[in-house]
């Protein structure tokens, strides 16, 4: 959280992230490039211009697997979430290994001829009717053209600026970008290919970014049970825990984070006004909710952001109904005071009549 | 309810964390590299096609043929082509020889360029200009067209030159936009079929009547398909005069 932009706010965290992305991806492409020519058995060797644009678009594709994974990884499990802390770098990264794999292939199979690279790419293969020979780079251009605007906006200047709900739907283009890559790929290489092994190992990284989508989608729909009513029941009074929260889905689709701080329950909107990140996934700390992508922090009784930061969002009212405690789905203004509630004892359990203790 | 680790970015991890993460990253890395062995060591053989910068510049004479695009028939070799060869030509880049070969059609020339060769598809890169093609001395046999008759064949067009070794793969649908580029700028397309016609598995494919390759094959180059047509022999080169309504893609 920062008064002021700054290109990159370092801190040790980030190097480390940073480091552990640039390792993993220099080792593909290290091995891919220069560890596999060795393996392979062939009279002539793939030329290496062919080879480089294979290298760096297979790692692009395994970059953009990844990327997708973290996000459902982390809802399905909280220990994921430092993977979510600088994935924006990680973002970055690809679209330049995607920009470096476009190069390769522009300035070979679209060179040496009298036409522009540009303009040959665009007109050479116009079979647009028919699947196999399908001109697929148009899949790729659209990709990539995709991965260069997220890049481009990864900046909390976009942020700021576009508004955090608009910046988080522009950046759902990441979806669109894999879907894309997927095609790309299927109806290109993967139609010439006659060794199997990138086919299988392509449905694995992509079936598991679905497998995982849909594991945290369906979490998700089980832990929201359907609340009727003008109140939206959050959680039993003993389920909450000290410093933390529990989230409760509105009718609305919106979720709200009920947390306990002091003994006490407040309720604010679950999405962070940086990035919509999951308030209710974070934790209080120095008496402020702290968010766990990129330890925005909040005052939790009126949504407010420490001076000098000037972020806000929304609070809501609860109160508590015999063992159950509720929140009203209206939203309050961002920064708006409420009242915090106090948290009755659970009840203790009663032992069965006729059991001993 | 235990404590629960907490991750918030400018603090330092969470010493339970931290155990977590360092797996995490070990892991990433390693299946990074992993991946990157197994994608890269699963690329296909791209075939036995290839400049053959090692045989040195080709110098020989023979009889230009319009077919239409450029054929040379040698009248006069080397060691290493003999007289009655016949092979394509073409120019340097995605770019025929038509403009330079054309004044020579039907004449005696001598040829200059580097050689493209996979298995019994030759093909040469003439140099620029004049070095590369020139008129020579001397009478011109006659080159009589030998017809072989009419022929269903199955197969691939590609381009001539990736596919004899300019580029490594140079044929499949992968490479389709690239042979079409080709294609456009006057590069001999071939035929590869499935099966040996009359002994050769390589024809230089044309349209009906001398004519060149119709564009509406080009929506086929690179795919498997089956078409009939014409073969007739020039030289010892099959050419074949494909019938675009006969083309049927097959599986």
């Amino acid at each position: 959280m920062s008064v002021k932009y700054i290109p990159v706010q370092w801190n040790p965290n980030k190097w480390v992230y940073d480091a552990v992305m640039l390792a993993g991806v220099a080792a593909f492409l290290w091995v891919f490039l220069y560890l596999t020519p060795g393996a392979l058995s062939h009279e002539w060797p793939i030329n290496p211009q062919i080879h480089n644009a294979r290298a760096f678009g297979a790692c692009a594709f395994v970059m953009l697997t990844v990327i997708l994974c973290i996000g459902p990884a982390a809802r399905l499990d909280k220990r994921f979430l430092p993977l979510l802390y600088n994935r924006r770098h990680f973002g970055v990264m690809t679209a330049f290994v995607a920009l470096t794999h476009a190069g390769y292939i522009l300035n070979w199979y679209f060179a040496f001829s009298s036409s522009d690279k540009y303009v040959g790419l665009l007109y050479a293969n116009s079979s647009f009717g028919q699947i196999a020979g399908f001109p697929f780079e148009i899949f790729g251009i659209f990709a990539l053209v995709c991965l260069l605007i997220l890049a481009a906006t990864s900046h909390d200047f976009w942020l700021k600026f576009l508004t955090p709900p608009v910046w988080k739907r522009l950046h759902y283009l990441i979806y669109a970008a894999y879907f894309s890559v997927a095609a790309h790929v299927s109806l290109g290489i993967l139609q010439d290919q006659q060794n199997h092994v990138f086919t299988v190992l392509f449905l694995l990284g992509a079936g598991a970014v679905i497998v995982l989508h849909l594991a945290a989608w369906m979490q998700e729909r089980s832990e929201a049970a359907a609340k009727d009513g003008a109140w939206a029941e959050v959680a039993h009074v003993g389920d909450f825990q000290e410093g933390y929260a529990k989230i409760a889905k509105l009718a609305t689709g919106d979720r709200v984070a009920v947390y306990l701080m002091e003994g006490k329950l407040s309720a604010i909107s679950n999405a962070c006004a940086h990035q919509n990140g999951p308030l209710g996934e974070g934790k209080i700390i120095d008496c402020l909710v702290t968010c766990p992508w990129h330890g925005f922090q909040y005052d939790v009784r009126n949504g407010r952001s420490p001076a000098p930061f000037t972020e806000k969002v929304p609070t809501y009212r609860i109160r508590v109904m015999g063992d159950m405690v509720e929140v009203h789905p209206d939203a309050n203004p961002p920064g708006t005071y409420v009242e915090p509630v106090a948290l009755p004892e659970p009840e203790p359990d009663l032992p069965e009549e006729g059991a001993t203790t | 309810m235990s404590e629960k680790p907490f991750f918030v970015g400018y603090l330092p991890a969470p010493g339970p964390l931290r155990t977590f993460l360092l797996t995490a990253c070990i892991l990433l890395i390693s299946g990074l590299a992993g991946a990157g062995f197994l994608m890269g060591a699963a690329q296909d053989d791209p075939g036995p096609g290839a400049f053959r910068f090692d045989y040195g510049r080709q110098t020989v004479t023979g009889v230009v043929e319009m077919t239409p695009y450029p054929v040379i028939h040698v009248t006069e070799g080397n060691d290493r082509i003999k007289p009655g060869d016949s092979f394509m030509m073409t120019a340097g880049g995605k770019s025929g020889v038509d403009g330079r070969a054309m004044p020579l059609n039907g004449q005696l020339a001598q040829v200059s360029g580097i050689v493209l060769e996979r298995g019994d598809l030759y093909m040469m890169q003439l140099r620029g200009g004049r070095n590369g093609i020139q008129a020579a001395e001397g009478d011109a046999p006659d080159i009589t067209p030998e017809p072989q008759g009419r022929w269903k064949l199955a197969g691939e067009i590609c381009d001539g030159k990736c596919l004899a070794g300019a580029m490594r793969p140079g044929r499949g649908l992968a490479h389709k936009a690239c042979a079409n580029l080709c294609l456009l700028g006057d590069v001999p397309p071939i035929f590869v079929s499935t099966q040996p016609v009359l002994g050769e598995e390589f024809l230089l494919v044309v349209g009906p009547d001398g004519t060149r390759l119709p564009r509406e094959a080009y929506d086929h180059v690179a795919q498997f398909i089956t078409a009939e047509g014409e073969i007739t022999k020039h030289g010892d080169l099959l050419i074949w005069e494909i019938d675009v309504d006969t083309i049927e893609v097959t599986e």
